[in-house]
């Protein structure tokens, strides 16, 4: 049994890889989602979270609250925050009352910052995160412009409870609720978003609780968030990245399969004899088989339980990259679920890949040890055999597609997958086939080269597929990500404005656009009056349950959305179907879509949509859809309703700025003369975003680079377990006076043709994958880079090539003595 | 008379480490001339396929030298080696050696090959018919009873009309009937074409049909 591992070692070794990748995803998921859930009430930031939008509560509701509990109020807003002269960013801003934070902690650079911030009347002070300390270079102490206020650094802020997206990633920043009751915003200012978390003491809790909830049941106004709500948009990411893990996982658990196929062949041909004496004493083939299949077996359960324990560890790793800021510490968690399901995995590949290596033992016979005569057996597939492999493969298909919200996506993703996997063995065969009619050159390389390719043990098909399918992901993926970042490097930016304005009141609007006039007359100015509102209903249903957690415009139905108004339509937003609304009509909603929204959720030309204006619920008629162009980043609104109608409603104004001016100056200028104007560079957002892009499609191919490393540890036992035949090839060579140079020459041209072959298959499916994720995913222009792709076959095929000439190493000059010997 | 084809001089041969070291040729000497057949016998493990293995240039003596048509090959490295062997000397086997997934004729082909003669698919087929294998061309090795197998052998190492053949126990693993004629078809090459044979052989029967036979005992020549 010893001997028998010391030979399976790449099943043990391609088995353990994918099984710790996939046990790595489903024991990281499962610490992130315990961790979330014990901390729901930390994440919400109270018992019940109250989110009134763009208008606070009444005070009589504010005391009917307190009276169940403890009450914080907070509003989050957008603007921007001066250092030094001339030196400003754009936060996401928060301003709590003194009872603030009413579960976790907020840790600041020095402890006390949060309590000189949030309880003194004295000096306002403000606490910034490192974002911002680092870009202004800020220190505690210093003084900061907010509004036309000033504020001291009181202190940097290490972690918040409740996942403020942009205290990691952004900019943020906390002042006392009472500082900014001080700045007097209206409440139509667009930005503003009021919030109010209850936590209840535990007597009566679910009493109290219901309660609270009940208080806002009929006020379509307010959304009542629970702890178990806190969690939904972080359950979603993990649930998202999970999945492409698992897909990631089972690609390369496929990938080591055809390795356990080949190897499992390739062992079973080695004890032919041994097989053919086994019968000869009265073992069935059924017997034999089971004998070995617990030896598989065996393997696959010391491999799974190990890279479950490694995988059960590994959140105590994963807490090292996890920012502190985010304040998410992760637990080891053990799940006998979990060990099942990846041992059920692991169980499906096994049996996929064993069955037609395993049968192959009934065309071993024990007559052949009267003669002495043992044939290789091949895979064995029989009809019931292919019953089999189907059933377990649709069984291994299910299990993914049926875990998944995104079950068209993983479905598509297994059609291609296994695509691809016949589209490389018949790139294989189409290779032998050529070669056979195309016996070709005079060269004593070649020639071997040939005879190596086209002989029934040929490497090509396992080199082919397995090489093939990790290096077409590997592509797809660095063209999505290349085709990405061009998009946001090169043409958002050409595109784009240069400046965002927010939080024009109307009244300034005409003083900032006469200022901006007067720095550069040629500046291309585009303002936009704009209102808060949200979508309620779509013929009086209620558009919650009309729209699904997976509809790809479920974002335009979600919360507050800002809605503008136009007498006639926009050049980068054509009206495509419907007509425009007649001048003049007060009384009457009249509403235009995004054409894609409206195909999205169902809306059709006619529909009665109810949405709610500042606090008010008002139906209107759909009368057209447009098509609006995001990418430019100026400003679009999914949502335009008729000018008319909103002339009576209080608004504000959101505008873009195009100028071949130095935009810093300009943006400081306007800083200084309108401080409540907040100005937004574009290119500060397009680099964050792409420093964004760029981590995660670092971290995504690094873990796809699984599938190669496995596809490659299967090469290179295909190589291996090759070892003799290609050792004794070589050494008739030798003897025939073929000399090292000629034999290391014939593996260089028999892996060059093999190669060549699969990259030109490699490229072309991984240009129509990344094409459709670009092009209908991403909604991008799809360009080609060549140099990518040919920098990502090369470095493969390198790689490749000195892992086969490492594995060839023993096998180019062999020994003659022990052949001679017949040793 | 012929010059030499193979000359030994004063050659050992030492296996192993300098703790655990095997004496397998101690200093022999012989020549073997242009034409002439000899068989080389002795008793297992004296050191006859040693011979065979250093004329052939497959494994270097630890000391002494050998000469291949007067040309002194101990110092000559693996490439130089293989261009003695392509061009002069043709081996033969006791287990055939043929390359199991080529068939009977491509086995032959590659030995031409070795030497960069291409395409030459005719002289392979008229050798293996005169062989008597003309039907058999496109079989495998493995469906070749022993005394095919060993004839394609024979034909592959002499495709190339070497000027030495080397054979370690051709006959060792066939019948007397076809041991006999395995013998009568390298005997009638080797007077045909002016060639040298060294036959390595345990049947004395054998041996006495060549023209000298050299005797090894304990790595000497007896």
């Amino acid at each position: 049994m010893r001997r028998s591992y010391k030979k399976l070692w790449v099943i043990t070794t391609t088995l353990f890889i994918s099984l710790l990748l996939l046990s790595l995803t489903f024991a990281i998921k499962q610490s992130m989602v315990d961790e979330i859930s014990a901390n729901s009430k930390e994440l919400l930031g109270g018992d019940i979270l109250i989110d009134s939008g763009v208008s606070p509560l009444d005070e009589v509701v504010i005391d009917k609250l307190s009276s169940l509990g403890t009450v914080s109020s907070t509003v989050n807003f957008f603007t921007m925050l001066s250092g030094q002269p001339g030196s400003s960013v754009f936060v996401d801003m928060r301003a709590a009352d003194s009872q603030y934070p009413l579960y976790g902690e907020l840790k600041t650079v020095p402890p006390s910052a949060i309590d000189s911030v949030l309880n003194r009347s004295d000096n306002p002070g403000i606490l910034i995160n490192e974002n911002i300390k680092s870009q202004l270079s800020l220190q505690v102490g210093q003084e900061v412009t907010v509004m036309n206020t000033k504020f001291i650094v009181a202190g940097v802020i290490s972690s918040v409870p409740d996942l403020a997206r942009s205290a990691v990633f952004g900019e943020f920043a906390i002042i006392s609720k009472k500082e900014f009751d001080g700045f007097d915003l209206r409440s139509e200012n667009s930005f503003l978003h009021h919030e109010y978390r209850l936590k209840i003491s535990k007597e009566q809790f679910e009493q109290k609780n219901q309660e609270a909830i009940s208080m806002f049941t009929d006020d379509d106004k307010v959304r009542v968030k629970l702890p178990k709500d806190s969690t939904e948009s972080l359950r979603r990411i993990i649930d998202n990245f999970s999945n492409f893990l698992n897909l990631v996982s089972v690609s390369a658990m496929i990938i080591a399969g055809i390795g356990i196929s080949n190897t499992m062949l390739s062992f079973i041909n080695q004890r032919s004899v041994s097989v053919a004496i086994k019968k000869s004493l009265g073992f069935s083939s059924r017997v034999i088989k089971f004998i070995y299949f617990y030896e598989i077996l065996l393997i696959l359960f010391v491999t799974s339980v190990l890279a479950y324990c490694i995988g059960v560890m590994s959140p105590l790793i994963a807490n090292f990259m996890i920012p502190e800021m985010l304040g998410i510490t992760l637990q080891p968690s053990f799940s006998l679920i979990n060990y099942l399901n990846i041992a059920f995995i692991g169980l499906l590949i096994v049996l996929i890949f064993s069955i037609p290596s395993l049968y192959s033992i009934n065309s071993i016979r024990a007559m052949s040890l009267f003669r002495n005569t043992f044939l290789p057996v091949n895979l064995h597939f029989s009809t019931r055999n292919i019953v089999y492999l189907v059933l377990l493969t649709a069984i291994l298909v299910a299990y993914f597609v049926f875990q998944t919200r995104h079950q068209t996506i993983t479905l598509s993703y297994f059609l291609a997958f296994f695509a691809s996997l016949v589209i490389f063995y018949l790139v294989a065969s189409a290779l032998i086939a050529t070669l056979k009619r195309f016996k070709g050159f005079n060269s004593n390389s070649y020639k071997i080269a040939y005879r190596n390719i086209v002989s029934k043990k040929s490497l090509a098909p396992i080199i082919t597929i397995s090489l093939g399918v990790g290096l077409t992901l590997l592509l797809t993926l660095s063209l999505v990500a290349n085709n990405l970042k061009r998009e946001i490097a090169e043409n958002i930016p050409a595109k784009a404005p240069d400046l965002f304005f927010v939080s024009i009141n109307k009244e300034e609007k005409g003083d900032l656009e006469e200022f901006i006039r007067g720095i550069d007359s040629e500046a291309i100015l585009d303002f936009n009056p704009m209102i808060s509102a949200s979508f309620v209903a779509l013929n009086s249903v209620p558009i919650e349950s009309l729209v699904s957690e997976g509809n790809p415009s479920r974002w335009a139905i979600r919360g507050d959305r800002r809605i503008s108004w136009l007498k006639q339509p926009k050049d980068n937003s054509p009206m495509v179907e419907g007509d425009w609304w007649e001048s003049g009509d007060t009384d009457n909603l009249h509403i235009s879509f995004d054409s894609s929204v409206a195909s999205d959720i169902g809306i059709r030309i006619g529909d009665k949509v109810t949405l709610n204006i500042l606090g008010r619920e008002v139906e209107g008629t759909v009368r057209n859809f447009r098509k609006v162009e995001y990418r430019s980043l100026g400003t679009n609104f999914a949502i335009i309703i008729n000018d008319a109608y909103a002339s009576k409603l209080p608004y504000e104004y959101i505008g873009t700025l195009k100028s071949s001016l130095d935009t810093n100056k300009i943006q400081s200028q306007i800083i200084n003369k309108f401080p409540n104007v907040s100005a937004i560079k574009i290119d500060r957002i397009i680099s964050k975003v792409s420093e964004i892009i760029n981590k995660i499609f670092f971290a995504v191919s690094a873990i796809s680079a699984v599938v190669i490393v496995i596809g490659l540890i299967v090469v290179v036992s295909a190589i291996l377990v090759q070892a003799n035949l290609r050792k004794y090839n070589n050494l008739i060579y030798k003897i025939l006076g073929v000399g090292f140079a000629t034999i290391v020459k014939a593996m260089t041209i028999e892996f060059m043709l093999i190669y060549l072959s699969l990259i030109a298959f490699s490229i072309s499916v991984a240009a129509i994958a990344s094409h459709y994720v670009v092009e209908n995913i991403f909604q991008f222009d799809w360009v080609f880079d060549i140099n990518l792709s040919l920098m990502v076959v090369a470095s493969t095929g390198i790689v490749t090539f000195l892992l086969i000439l490492f594995a060839n190493k023993n096998m180019f000059s062999p020994a003659v003595y022990p052949l001679i010997r017949n040793e | 008379m012929s010059g030499e084809s193979i000359k030994f001089q004063n050659i050992s041969l030492v296996y192993g480490s300098d703790t655990n070291t095997t004496e397998v040729l101690k200093g022999i000497d012989f020549s073997i001339n242009e034409n002439e057949i000899v068989s080389v016998v002795g008793p297992s493990g004296s050191g006859k396929t040693s011979i065979i293995m250093l004329a052939a240039g497959l494994e270097k003596s630890t000391s002494g030298s050998i000469f291949i048509h007067n040309q002194d090959i101990t110092g000559l490295t693996e490439s130089e080696l293989s261009l003695i062997r392509r061009r002069h000397i043709g081996i033969v086997f006791q287990s055939f050696y043929l390359i199991p997934n080529l068939t009977a004729k491509e086995n032959v082909m590659l030995s031409l090959e070795a030497n960069k003669k291409y395409n030459m698919d005719d002289e392979a087929e008229s050798l293996l018919e005169n062989f008597g294998l003309g039907h058999r061309l496109d079989h495998l090795p493995s469906e070749l009873s022993g005394g095919e197998q060993q004839r394609v052998a024979i034909a592959r190492s002499l495709i190339n009309k070497p000027t030495i053949i080397l054979a370690d126990e051709p006959t060792g693993n066939l019948d007397e009937e076809n041991s006999q004629h395995m013998i009568d078809l390298l005997f009638n090459y080797t007077r045909g074409n002016k060639t040298s044979l060294v036959l390595v052989t345990h049947d004395g029967d054998i041996a006495k049909q060549c023209d000298r036979i050299i005797e090894i005992r304990d790595g000497k020549i007896a």
